[in-house]
């Protein structure tokens, strides 16, 4: 704690310029205002997806199918006859996002999105590991906990193209859903396609940040930090992945 | 000529590696609880669990912030210039969801 000590006995110390009073630098500090002000943006959308599923009817209970059943050829059919899929009535997630990539046609609620979720949360571990091998000035270390990272995104966008690719195949788009309301499937692309363009910028700036340790230039600047700042980007893309995942697929 | 840059920062602890395994087994358990509900709850539609859920959501944010994206060890100013302005997220998560029982209503009748 002799940190906060030196802010309460000594302010005129801390505030009074010539350094960061946050004891941070000034490319970190606005990365967080930044993470801040993306968080909002991410709320609203989110807040925007519970206010619109409120005012629909809620999903019944399935009495239909079980996980691991097999699923006929017009599922979607027979769930919209059974009044499962109308557009009065938000769907429910476990029967609209179901399938498994090489075991098609059979029921696995949630196994594909939790592959993605660990997927995400790994890589996540792997840059915090490339941050922290940093700090310790190894470039060795950084290089391939960069690489790791970089694998575990594009792994990731790769499943979001396969979860995309199934549900557009089945008819949904942002005008149109077989599963329920329109604006279930509006939703679905808008949040996930927002999240998703963060993962691909993200990868973006993992390999430049890449190319920057393998050429040396952190290494003559004396620290790592960009590292940390591409992290701290990193982290928060996991941490909305977190709320997507609960509120498009777990509720 | 190289030029070496004095960096401003908050010291990370010792066991910093140790932290970050720590924290991705606690992030693995809680997703795999999340799981573990999810087919236990399958067919109930309560209000509970969804408050369940995201109380899981919540603990896991909380420790990708603390551990992962260093919070826990900067400054308390810092910190609370990030967390605070999250009540405004709090009070539009209330209105919208006081206000979407009415539209529900409305589109009822």
């Amino acid at each position: 704690m002799a940190n906060s000590a030196t802010l309460t006995t000594d302010s005129k110390q801390t505030w009074g310029g010539g350094k960061s009073p946050f004891s941070v630098s000034y490319g970190k500090l606005m990365m967080w205002i930044f993470l801040l002000s993306d968080a909002f943006t991410f709320s609203s959308l989110l807040v925007a997806y519970g206010f619109v599923r409120f005012t629909f009817t809620g999903s019944l209970p399935n009495t239909v199918v079980k996980p691991f059943a097999h699923l006929s050829h017009n599922f979607v059919e027979e769930m919209q006859k059974a009044g499962m899929f109308v557009t009065e009535r938000w769907p429910s997630p476990e029967l609209v996002f179901n399938h498994f990539p090489f075991l098609h046609g059979i029921h696995l609620p949630l196994m594909f999105v939790s592959l993605m979720t660990f997927i995400l949360i790994f890589s996540s571990v792997t840059m915090v590991l490339a941050v922290e091998a940093g700090h310790r000035m190894a470039k060795k270390e950084v290089e391939n906990y960069m690489i790791l990272t970089i694998i575990g995104g594009a792994a990731f966008l790769g499943c979001q193209a396969w979860e995309w690719t199934n549900f557009i195949t089945e008819g949904a788009s942002l005008s149109s859903n077989p599963f329920g309301p329109t604006a279930f499937a509006a939703l679905f692309f808008i949040v996930t396609g927002f999240h998703g363009t963060h993962v691909l910028s993200g990868v973006i700036l993992n390999i430049v940040i890449y190319l920057n340790v393998v050429n040396g230039t952190y290494e003559k600047r004396g620290h790592y930090e960009m590292v940390e700042k591409v992290g701290l980007y990193w982290h928060f893309v996991d941490l909305v992945w977190v709320f997507v995942f609960t509120f498009f697929y777990l509720i | 000529m190289d030029h070496i840059e004095h960096l401003e920062h908050t010291e990370s602890p010792a066991n910093m590696k140790s932290q970050i395994w720590r924290t991705f087994w606690v992030l693995l358990a809680l997703t795999l609880v999340d799981i573990v509900l999810y087919f236990v709850l399958l067919s109930s539609h309560s209000i509970a669990k969804n408050i369940l859920f995201v109380f899981l959501g919540i603990v896991k944010a909380f420790y990708i912030v603390s551990v992962f994206m260093h919070m826990k060890f900067e400054r308390k100013f810092l910190v609370w210039i990030i967390i605070a302005p999250m009540i405004f997220v709090c009070f539009l998560i209330w209105l919208a969801l006081t206000e979407a029982g009415y539209t529900f209503g409305m589109r009822l009748f």
